[in-house]
């Protein structure tokens, strides 16, 4: 029987898998690691991360809710809930007043509005490629041999971004070679790599409406090349929040919460 | 001019033409398997099997054995030519783009898109299409012995029905559909609708207008019953699965004019009476009624699985399955055909389309629509961003699912499943709001 405080939410990401705790609303634990293959042994070992943290075990838990592509892997969920109502209640308590959540993970990106009640007031997400998620990224910067953690300092050293025509990951990867070639600065190709990623969310934004303040969430927020080009094309800011991987998860503790009470 | 260039189709090989096509295809032809098909049928009838499932069963096991067997004339038509003339003339209808929808429930969609690939089809034309001309061409479907195709909506059904003519060697006829209707143009199309007929009537042996009155009687008999079964549609929960439903639009599409739909929508109408009598609906504790538009993809019902057992969200009505046409004349039936064929709500100005849609959402209690977004087709998704709007405006979610309903390369399931979830979480998270 399960007599603790505690609530947890697991996202199961395409690449990442992440895991918040909370004690009292408030998070007390947070542990990521890679998904791989074995989507229910990668959500044990994050439970199991985020308790050995604290010296809890699964009894302590008293409610669980699991989101992401693998939700329905999580052993230990009492409920799944969708990666996109996640990610909105996660943002929304990261950043307040958060009207415009850009999440941009390992397979796909979302771009979800939020009414002025902060509740989904729509979304949209992308087709089935690549085109614009981390994928892209992650196979770009092994093409040039570049630490997806430099971008942002690239980006700011490049005086104009290189025209990359296409995100099909494949044809965008042999136009990279012949920019290469013809002699293009790595700093530029990879302000044109950071520039075609927020042209392709653009459509998607304008899809569901421009609205301030705009929040970004997702492994790919934590590249920040990609997000000086958004706001250069959105003209206006575009929030972090320190903790903007575990949106999803975090959002998914929440929701975890207040299921507990109601229980 | 143009009638002294040669179009013919030189004879080619094409993918796809793999041993079970060709063991299929030669199945297809032979008179034994079309019996045994008659007593599996007969068999099934014994054992009680739903009379609706029977009579579309055999509304399609007919047609089929007809047209492979070469008793009657096979003329192909688009979606959305009127197929009470093929019936009226003796003859059975075959709509590629239907039979697309089977090959991809009966997994040969597959063969029918590599052939399509090699009559230079790209991969981002609609695959109703594609899968279509493939399935013809490496003699999945029968022969054709006339085309008939209308400019109504689907841009690539008449050029790609074109294509067929062209390899089988067949009459070709359009039906040149005018975009606003008035006395005038409801006159030029009765005029086509009659030329196509006599052209028919001339050109294939074993056609001829005995038999419009029949097919005339037996298509307002069908829709007489199909109003009794819309109008019990309305009931809350929903008598019948979506799923079906959308399976069943192939019929809409395919029988107007057979004696078999008069039988299948009775029975249907009486299945369902039955249903809301006895309390026993298919859709569990149905928490969401959706409306769906454009058609669904055939080769997986885990959508399906999804929404309507584990999410409770019924499909209460599909725009596909909206009754547009009044009761035909059979005194004048190419006008009443014409009438028929200017009705469709999906041609014309987009506020027809509108107009109805947004009927559906009042009659039938609908708390979201889901437009199945189906790769290449231009008519709806080009319409998405006004639907969108209006819906709003009426304080209806909308969601355009992106996917492909013949070709699985082009639909993502996780990513569709995740879409209908979060859509059916947005609706939920309203009502919770507007009962607080």
């Amino acid at each position: 029987m399960r007599t603790g405080s505690y609530v947890m939410g697991i996202d199961v990401g395409s690449s990442v898998t992440k895991g918040v705790l909370l004690s009292d609303g408030n998070i007390v634990s947070t542990f990521m690691l890679p998904t791989g293959t074995e989507l229910s042994i990668t959500a044990e070992e994050c439970i199991e991360g985020l308790l050995k943290d604290r010296g809890l075990t699964k009894k302590d838990v008293l409610y669980t809710v699991s989101t992401g592509y693998g939700r329905t892997q999580v052993k230990e969920a009492d409920k799944t809930v969708t990666e996109i109502t996640c990610h909105s209640r996660g943002a929304k308590a990261l950043a307040s007043g958060a009207r415009l959540i850009i999440d941009i993970g390992g397979q796909d990106s979302k771009v979800i509005r939020l009414d002025e009640d902060g509740m989904v007031a729509d979304f949209v997400m992308n087709d089935k490629c690549a085109a614009g998620t981390g994928r892209f990224l992650e196979v770009m910067a092994e093409r040039l041999g570049v630490s997806l953690f430099d971008f942002g300092r690239m980006w700011k050293t490049a005086k104009r971004p290189a025209n990359i025509s296409s995100t099909c990951t494949v044809f965008a990867e042999s136009e990279v070679i012949s920019l290469l070639s013809a002699g293009i600065a790595l700093d530029t190709i990879i302000r044109g790599l950071c520039d075609a990623v927020a042209e392709r969310l653009l459509g998607m934004i304008h899809r569901v409406g421009l609205v301030p303040r705009v929040v970004m969430t997702g492994g790919v927020s934590k590249n920040e090349g990609v997000r000086l080009s958004l706001e250069k094309k959105l003209a206006l800011k575009v929030t972090v929040p320190e903790m903007s991987q575990f949106a999803g998860a975090y959002g998914a503790a929440i929701i975890a919460n207040e299921s507990a009470v109601q229980r | 001019m143009a009638k002294t260039v040669d179009t013919r189709q030189s004879p080619r090989k094409v993918a796809g033409e793999t041993r079970r096509i060709k063991i299929i295809r030669t199945l297809a032809r032979k008179k034994w398997v079309h019996n045994v098909a008659g007593l599996v049928i007969k068999r099934m009838e014994k054992r009680g099997a739903t009379e609706y499932r029977i009579a579309a069963i055999r509304a399609f096991a007919d047609d089929l054995r007809s047209a492979y067997r070469k008793e009657k004339p096979c003329i192909y038509t688009s979606a959305f030519v009127p197929n009470e003339l093929v019936y009226g003339l003796g003859g059975v209808p075959f709509l590629p783009e239907a039979a697309s929808g089977f090959a991809a429930a009966f997994g040969f969609a597959r063969e029918s898109l590599s052939a399509s690939e090699s009559l230079w089809y790209p991969p981002d034309l609609c695959s109703f299409h594609r899968a279509g001309v493939g399935a013809s061409v490496i003699g999945l479907a029968p022969q054709p012995d006339a085309v008939v195709v209308s400019s109504q909506l689907c841009d690539g059904g008449k050029r790609s029905l074109y294509q067929v003519s062209k390899a089988f060697d067949c009459p070709f006829y359009i039906l040149d559909v005018p975009y606003t209707e008035s006395p005038e143009s409801l006159d030029r199309l009765a005029r086509q609708i009659e030329e196509v007929a006599e052209g028919l009537e001339r050109e294939v042996p074993g056609l001829s207008g005995d038999h419009m009155d029949e097919a005339i009687a037996n298509s307002n008999s069908a829709r007489s019953h199909y109003l009794d079964l819309c109008d019990l549609r309305r009931y809350i929960p929903s008598p019948w699965r979506g799923r079906e439903a959308l399976n069943y639009v192939v019929m809409f599409l395919w029988s107007w004019g057979s004696p078999w739909l008069t039988r299948f929508y009775k029975a249907l109408k009486e299945h369902s009476e039955s249903i809301i009598q006895q309390g026993e609906y298919p859709v569990k504790n149905e928490r969401f009624r959706l409306a769906w538009s454009n058609l669904r993809p055939y080769y997986t019902t885990r959508l399906f699985d999804y929404l309507e057992d584990e999410l409770g969200a019924s499909i209460a009505f599909e725009e596909f399955s909206y009754m547009y046409w009044e009761p035909l004349d059979a005194n004048d039936p190419y006008l009443s055909l014409a009438k028929k064929i200017m009705s469709n709500p999906g041609w014309g100005p987009i506020e027809r389309r509108l107009e109805v849609i947004g009927k559906l959402v009042d009659e039938f209690s609908i708390d979201g629509v889901v437009q199945f977004a189906q790769w290449g087709c231009r008519q709806y998704n080009g319409a998405v961003s006004i639907l969108s709007d209006y819906l709003r405006r009426k304080g209806i979610p909308f969601l355009s699912l992106a996917g492909d309903g013949v070709d699985e390369r082009n639909s993502g399931e996780a990513q569709s499943l995740t879409r209908l979830g979060a859509f059916l979480e947005l609706i939920e998270s309203r009502d919770i709001r507007s009962s607080r």
